[in-house]
């Protein structure tokens, strides 16, 4: 299997694989992102070159001369969505990968990612790592390498990628049938289109990280003219972006993701409903179907634009429970959230208990939202749970039934809470910035056992116990990163702590293995008796 | 202070690549390959023209092939792009000693010693010169400020009690080589100026 992955594959050994590359006045580095598709040591390509209007480049693609190339020409400028969509319905490979007109691969990429997700991982999608490059323009246009470094190797964490992505498009390729339960990309986007697709693929598949660095995009000083960077500028735009993607959810029936139905227990319609459902819409990530259970009247005058709300008319005598329970009824998600009116509803308010319950609730357990106390109970249960203590008890109120039906409520414990990881990143890099380095790099190390992301938190510990002082285990560290997953800033780093040790022929080695990174690529392969497949590791999230 | 480190964690990400040459010259420059060495210097000036570092060590390795002339070149440009560079004192300093102008050569290790008193190149720089002149209260004073902040580094030790000896202050470089002996009881040269002081002290005695 892997035998036919070898560089120098020709056409029809191993499956067709079709690259994106969307472009849009960028002819000045097109060539240079061109070339390292086309000189991948994996052969079996179709590349698409989607010329999104602006300046002419039919010249540079054609100078190539290269069969394998797909060139659509678009006098118009209709988005990058719109490219990829028109790309994807010519494509033919079995996988999809995406380069941007002005980043580069480096020759293994593909080559990497096909054998993982051929041979390594039941996953329909993987990812490597990649450089940031941080550059100078210079008056002519070029660019100028300040440095290299691999700002985030993270693990695949699906309740982050729900709420924030992880994965850039360049490092990803995945299965094309993916689309057909994913759906085509979402037109009306003009940034956060790698989350949009990345978030969706999240309900039906895991994404296999790889521990090697294939690649790298850049990042120029000052003015960059990066899409993405102009128009997050707009804050309402970047809002209604970040919106549209966490409201729009793929056809079930979902793989990989449990939906949330979220209830509203309502006596009445007035203003304040409409306040807490615009700012449940504004501040709920995970995904939901929110039941509105009120009279026809009432259903009647609602004007909401809200996506994802299903009304339920329910006779205007009702109870509150009673309300409740007819909700209860359409709901299909296996969590179920009861929200009262004057719950306060800010972000994070509905997660933490869909966290805890998705993490570590037994059965008849269920999690307060915050918030909640007597009289404004609101809690995430499951539906299984909620629907035996409403048939049981349907007199009781909704906490009472769920109380006598022995379902035990509490509120989610610190450790049941999403992102601890990303807090005690936080806390890290506040301790790098006071200057205690030592913190720091207990905190890295400590997270890299808890929470995964060993290399990348390595990594971070490394440097951290050398700015200290520490050289033993900024030493330690440093070389155990460079055996498997060698980067500039690491072999830079074990470089100084050789020097420190008088070893200079070693650190002329590793310093010289920068510089040839610096120039264009490093080693991709571990040292030799180094396996990095031991490495590898695939975060399945809830 | 926050705001300075979060800086210089920022500096260090935009200055990899002159690290990265930086550090490969003064490497270069330890195992004695001043042409590499030289190479990577100038590559890293080119990166980061503001900054003395590659300067400096042009100077140095250009000594090292005595190239005088050239090294008092790149310590002087050293010196303008920062007034503050200590090592770019000490490195015009030994332009100066290996041309025998011993006082000026003083004098730039002084300033050098004024802007770091923990350069141990300046240091010892002034202790051979302090012997080719015979001057030795100040190189006393920067020797025993060094060692109060080091003091388990032999070989100022044993320059500070070769001093004490010639300033006539046997007494002192006794229990100084004493102490060193005990953390390096195999260095023989403490072993011989400490006969050589036993010595004296016992014809000091006799007289």
């Amino acid at each position: 299997m892997v035998d036919r992955l070898r560089p120098g594959a020709g056409k029809g050994q191993g499956p067709l694989v079709s690259v994106l590359m969307p472009t849009f006045n960028r002819r000045r580095y097109l060539g240079g992102a061109l070339a390292s598709a086309l000189a991948q040591t994996y052969r079996n390509l179709e590349i698409f070159v989607i010329r999104d209007g602006g300046e002419e480049v039919a010249d540079v693609v054609r100078s190539f001369g290269d069969p394998r190339i797909v060139f659509i020409d678009r006098k118009e400028n209709r988005g990058k969505p719109s490219s990829l969509n028109e790309a994807l319905a010519k494509a033919q490979g079995k996988y999809v990968a995406y380069l941007d007109d002005d980043d580069a691969w480096y020759p293994n990429h593909i080559e990497t990612l096909v054998r993982a997700l051929e041979t390594e991982t039941d996953c329909h999608a993987a990812y490597t790592d990649l450089y940031r490059v941080y550059c100078e323009l210079r008056p002519d246009g070029e660019r100028a390498v300040l440095s290299k470094h691999v700002e985030i190797s993270r693990d695949f964490d699906r309740f982050l990628m729900l709420y924030f992505n992880h994965v850039l498009h360049v490092s990803l390729m995945h299965r094309r049938d993916l689309f057909d339960k994913t759906g085509p990309y979402t037109e009306s986007l003009n940034i956060l289109i790698d989350w949009d697709i990345n978030r969706r693929t999240a309900f039906f598949s895991d994404f296999h990280h790889v521990l090697s660095i294939t690649g790298e995009f850049y990042c120029p000083l000052k003015n960059s003219d990066r899409i993405s960077d102009v128009r997050r500028r707009d804050s309402d735009d970047y809002l209604r972006n970040v919106l549209a993607i966490r409201t729009t959810n793929p056809p079930k029936p979902w793989a990989k993701m449990e939906e949330l139905s979220i209830i509203m227990a309502l006596d009445r319609l007035d203003h304040e409903v409409g306040r807490t459902l615009m700012k449940v819409w504004r501040h709920t990530f995970y995904p939901y179907r929110l039941y509105l259970p009120l009279p026809p009247a009432d259903l009647a005058r609602l004007d909401i634009e809200m996506p994802n709300v299903v009304c339920i008319p329910v006779d205007p005598r009702s109870s509150v429970d009673e309300r409740v329970d007819v909700a209860l009824q359409k709901a299909d998600a296996p969590y179920v959230a009861v929200v009262p009116m004057g719950l306060p509803i800010e972000d994070m308010w509905v997660e933490d208990a869909v966290h805890a319950i998705l993490r570590n609730g037994t059965n008849r357990e269920g999690f307060l939202l915050g918030g909640a106390e007597r009289g404004r109970w609101g809690a995430v249960v499951r539906r299984a749970d909620l629907r035996q203590a409403r048939t049981a008890y349907p007199h009781l109120s909704v906490e009472s039934s769920l109380a006598a039906c022995g379902v035990r409520m509490r509120s989610p414990a610190p450790e049941e809470l999403p992102f601890q990881f990303d807090e005690l990143l936080r806390q890290g890099k506040a301790a790098e910035a006071e200057g205690d380095w030592t913190l720091a790099a207990r905190l890295f190390e400590k997270m890299g056992r808890q929470y995964g992301n060993g290399l990348w938190m390595k990594t971070m510990a490394a440097r951290a116990y050398f700015e200290a002082g520490n050289l033993a285990l900024a030493s330690r560290l440093s070389r155990e990163v460079n055996r498997i997953r060698p980067a500039v800033d690491t072999l830079l780093l074990e470089a100084k702590v050789r020097r420190q040790e008088r070893d200079f022929a070693g650190a002329i080695r590793l310093l010289r293995e920068a510089e040839q990174g610096l120039a264009g690529s490093v080693r991709t392969e571990p040292a030799q008796g180094e396996s990095r497949r031991q490495h590898q590791q695939t975060c399945g999230g809830v | 202070m926050e705001s300075m480190n979060a800086n210089e964690i920022e500096k260090h990400k935009l200055t990899q690549h002159y690290q990265v040459l930086q550090e490969l010259g003064d490497c270069y420059t330890s195992v004695g390959n001043y042409s590499q060495a030289h190479r990577c210097y100038e590559k890293a000036a080119s990166l980061g023209p503001d900054e003395p570092g590659p300067y400096v060590g042009l100077g140095v390795a250009s000594l090292q092939v005595a190239k005088l002339e050239d090294a008092e070149i790149a310590f002087r440009v050293a010196c303008r792009l920062d007034p503050r560079c200590a090592k770019a004192y000490a490195g015009l300093a030994m332009v100066a000693q290996q041309r025998r102008d011993f006082p000026q050569s003083f004098d730039l290790y002084m300033k050098s010693l004024e802007l770091d008193s923990n350069n141990i190149t300046a240091l010892l720089g002034l202790f051979q010169v302090s012997c080719e002149m015979g001057s030795f209260a100040k190189v006393i004073h920067y020797l025993q400020v060094y060692l109060q902040m080091h003091p388990g580094d032999t070989s100022v030790m044993f320059a500070l009690s070769a001093l004490y000896l010639k300033d006539g202050q046997a007494g002192q470089a006794k229990g100084l080589l004493q102490d060193l002996l005990t953390l390096e009881p195999t260095n023989q040269d403490a072993t011989n100026l400490l006969e050589e002081v036993e010595h004296t002290m016992a014809g000091v005695g006799r007289a």
